[in-house]
């Protein structure tokens, strides 16, 4: 057993002290006496503070002792000191849309997880599971956002400090398909925090089942000037999706690249038309920004853009493209109005934010295995790391102090009725004639 | 120290009556001669101011005209040729009453009543002795319901009554002892006051002074009893018997003060008594044997002394 805030609970014991010694310290009516020669005496309040060898209300005296104890140690909060093992393991769980084979990679946590492990699961943020991870683990839901190694990474830390009381050393363990997109720019900064070497799990992803990419294409009109832009694209990487500037789209033959609806003059597909059509001044795709009058004509009512992902937006914020998945790849839907007239069109800010119209689509994006450098940085070097390097919790709950509070709370009250019935039993006492009165 | 008794206990239980019996015994013999001479009257025990023709010869004075013949000393006039009036002190007695104090106050300590008890054998003592000098003695009781009178008489019984006259008196309430002091200076040419002088002092000792100045023999005695002169260390709430509105605590802070106030005041009563020519003394519960206090009280001074 050890406190959180040991000072609570040493300055209830001095306030415990206290109460003690005023219990000893009583004023009361001593007692009465005939003294024929009593007009010699001074004349004193009636009531004398004296010493008591022993309290009078012992119940009274202890309920106060538990009250202000009981608080104390509530607000120092109580936790049953853990056996400290060699080894703890943080298991980084990833349930991104990385993730093809869930079931490998639940198999795969289940036979690293031990008892006493922290299981934090992550996709574009992380949490540290609580209790017994097991079922947890068994019953983990993968979803269909973006995985975020650093959100995870830095979780690790958190469970990593739960986890220094119980352990002499800990092991960073990440089960993961190691996808592309997961990592990011502080991935490597973040996992420097963690002092020691990570064992890397890799599940089979999304990526594996990748093929080669197709070139950009586009189907128009003779003298679409987007024309243009979409042979320049072609030379960026990425730009491998389909522009389909008029006519249907049927999404069966998005295949496993992105099919692009880009209506010249039709509207666009999940779009409806503006009751006031607007001026606004850029729109960006990805990293790509274009600065350039645009009429907006179109716009995307927020019931079309559930279960979309907005892939491009004008610069107040609204949506100009959409993404909607398909079984094999996906259809995107722009709203992005494109001037005969102008330079636009050969603008090299333009012909990125085509290109990164036309790039994968986002599960796509997500099969991408990352290179294997960036790979072996994660997995890092040297020994385990040591439960010094991580700085003990602040946060740590005690499930004691609840119920210390309780037994508190119940004291006051029961301290309340008791004092309440002395009084009332003092009054009648004094109304008896009984000369002693207590009134500490 | 003495130690402190607890008022609530029932003082019928704990009280003893006195062995009255025992204290006659032990006073008998003793004479209680006046402090001066008497006024003339029956002819007693006590030198009288009247000079007449007793066979105790004092002193010769020359015959003036107008006296008697017989009383000329024939055997000294044949000697001397001058005519001698033989002269002779007359002796007389000296009424005695004694004014006992029934307050609440001589009610102390309970269940003892140690006060009472002293102030009771001191009376009868005073009495027997008064009697043994063939002096009528009487008895005023001032308790609170009425002043018990039993007038100066010579005749045996007289302390029987008195006896149980005080046997019959349980001492409480409030009331003055002025009046029993009058109506015993009425009676008496000796009064002995037993009190506490806790109750109206000051008319007590006009009364007294009025009764000194009229040629009457006043005694005072003072009762006290230990737990005032000494009263316990704890911390008790003392209340009066006589005023029920003084009700005090008495700490140890507080009995120092008691202690220097109390001894002020018996100091204070003490001077004014004996300087209005009372025959003042004290009597404090336990020190001395009553039979003792009576032979001090009875012992002869003054005129007597030397007699």
């Amino acid at each position: 057993m050890m406190f959180l805030a040991p000072g609570f609970f040493f300055a209830s014991l001095v306030v415990a002290a206290a109460v003690v010694a005023l219990h000893f310290i009583v004023t009361r009516q001593p007692r009465a006496g005939v003294l024929p020669t009593a007009r010699f005496v001074p004349n004193l309040p009636a009531n004398a503070t004296a010493r008591a060898t022993r309290p009078s209300d012992l119940l009274l005296m202890l309920l106060r002792v538990l009250v202000v104890l009981a608080a104390g140690a509530a607000l120092a909060k109580p936790i049953v000191k853990p056996s400290r093992s060699a080894e703890a393991r943080v298991i980084l769980m990833d349930v991104s849309r990385s993730v093809s084979d869930s079931s490998a990679l639940r198999d795969s946590v289940r036979g690293l997880y031990r008892n006493h492990d922290a299981v934090v699961m992550f996709d574009s943020s992380a949490r540290v599971v609580a209790g017994n991870a097991v079922d947890s683990i068994r019953t983990a839901g993968f979803t269909r956002v973006r995985g975020n190694l650093s959100a995870a990474l830095v979780a690790a830390m958190r469970a990593g400090s739960s986890l220094r009381d119980r352990a002499d050393s800990i092991e960073l363990v990440i089960v993961s398909p190691f996808a592309a997109e997961e990592l990011d720019e502080a991935t490597d900064s973040v996992r420097s925090l963690w002092k020691g070497r990570a064992r890397l799990v890799n599940v089979r992803g999304s990526a594996d089942s990748l093929r080669g990419s197709t070139a950009l294409e586009i189907t128009t009109t003779a003298n679409d000037p987007l024309q243009i832009t979409a042979l320049k694209s072609r030379d960026l990487p990425g730009a491998t999706g389909m522009i389909v500037r008029s006519g249907l789209v049927d999404p069966a033959n998005a295949s496993d690249r992105a099919l692009i609806q880009w209506p010249a003059a039709e509207r666009p597909r999940f779009a409806v038309e503006r009751s006031v059509r607007d001026t606004i001044g850029g729109v960006i795709a990805g990293d790509a920004l274009v600065v350039a009058a645009f009429e907006r004509r179109w716009s995307y009512p927020e019931d079309s853009i559930r279960g979309s992902e907005v892939v491009a937006r004008w610069i107040d914020g609204q949506p100009a493209a959409l993404e909607t998945a398909t079984a094999t790849g996906c259809v995107r839907s722009v709203a992005v109005p494109v001037a005969p007239v102008g330079d636009l069109v050969i603008r090299r800010d333009f012909v990125r934010f085509v290109a990164a119209l036309a790039g994968d689509c986002a599960s796509r994006t997500a099969m991408r295995t990352a290179d294997a450098q960036a790979v072996a940085r994660l997995a890092g070097s040297g020994g385990l790391a040591s439960r010094d390097a991580f700085r003990p919790r602040g946060d740590i709950r005690s499930d004691l102090a609840p119920w210390l509070l309780g037994i508190a709370i119940a004291a006051a009250i029961a301290e309340l009725f008791v004092r309440r019935r002395k009084t009332a039993d003092a009054t009648a006492l004094k109304e008896g004639n009984v000369p002693e009165k207590r009134a500490a | 120290m003495a130690r402190w008794k607890d008022g609530r206990e029932s003082r019928a239980a704990r009280f003893e009556e006195p062995d009255y019996a025992a204290l006659l015994d032990s006073v008998r013999g003793i004479r209680w001669p006046a402090r001066s001479a008497v006024r003339g009257g029956i002819p007693g025990a006590h030198t009288s101011r009247m000079r007449g023709s007793s066979a105790e010869f004092t002193e010769y004075r020359p015959y003036r005209q107008g006296d008697d013949l017989r009383r000329i000393d024939w055997k000294l006039f044949a000697r001397s040729d001058r005519a001698y009036i033989r002269l002779s002190n007359d002796r007389a007695i000296l009424p005695t009453t004694i004014v006992l104090d029934a307050s609440a106050s001589m009610a102390f300590p309970l269940p003892s009543l140690g006060k009472w008890s002293l102030a009771a054998q001191a009376a009868i003592g005073l009495a027997a002795v008064a009697r043994n000098s063939a002096d009528p003695v009487g008895l005023v009781i001032a308790r609170a319901s009425e002043i018990v009178q039993i007038p100066p008489r010579t005749r045996q019984s007289v302390i029987n009554e008195m006896v149980r006259a005080i046997s019959e008196t349980n001492p409480s309430g409030d009331h003055p002892i002025t009046p029993a002091i009058d109506a015993a200076a009425r009676m008496s040419g000796r009064i002995v006051l037993i009190t506490d002088f806790l109750g109206d002092s000051e008319d007590l000792l006009a009364s007294a002074s009025r009764a000194v100045v009229a040629g009457k023999e006043i005694h005072a005695l003072h009762v006290l009893a230990p737990e005032e002169i000494d009263p316990p260390r704890e911390t008790v709430l003392v209340s009066d018997p006589e005023r029920t509105d003084i009700r005090r605590p008495l700490t140890p802070e507080a009995r120092d003060s008691y202690l220097a106030a109390f001894s002020a005041w018996r100091e204070r009563t003490a001077h004014d008594w004996s300087e209005s020519g009372v025959l003042y003394s004290v009597a404090i519960v336990g020190d001395e044997a009553p039979d003792h206090l009576v032979r001090r009280i009875a012992a002869p001074r003054g005129v007597a002394a030397t007699a």
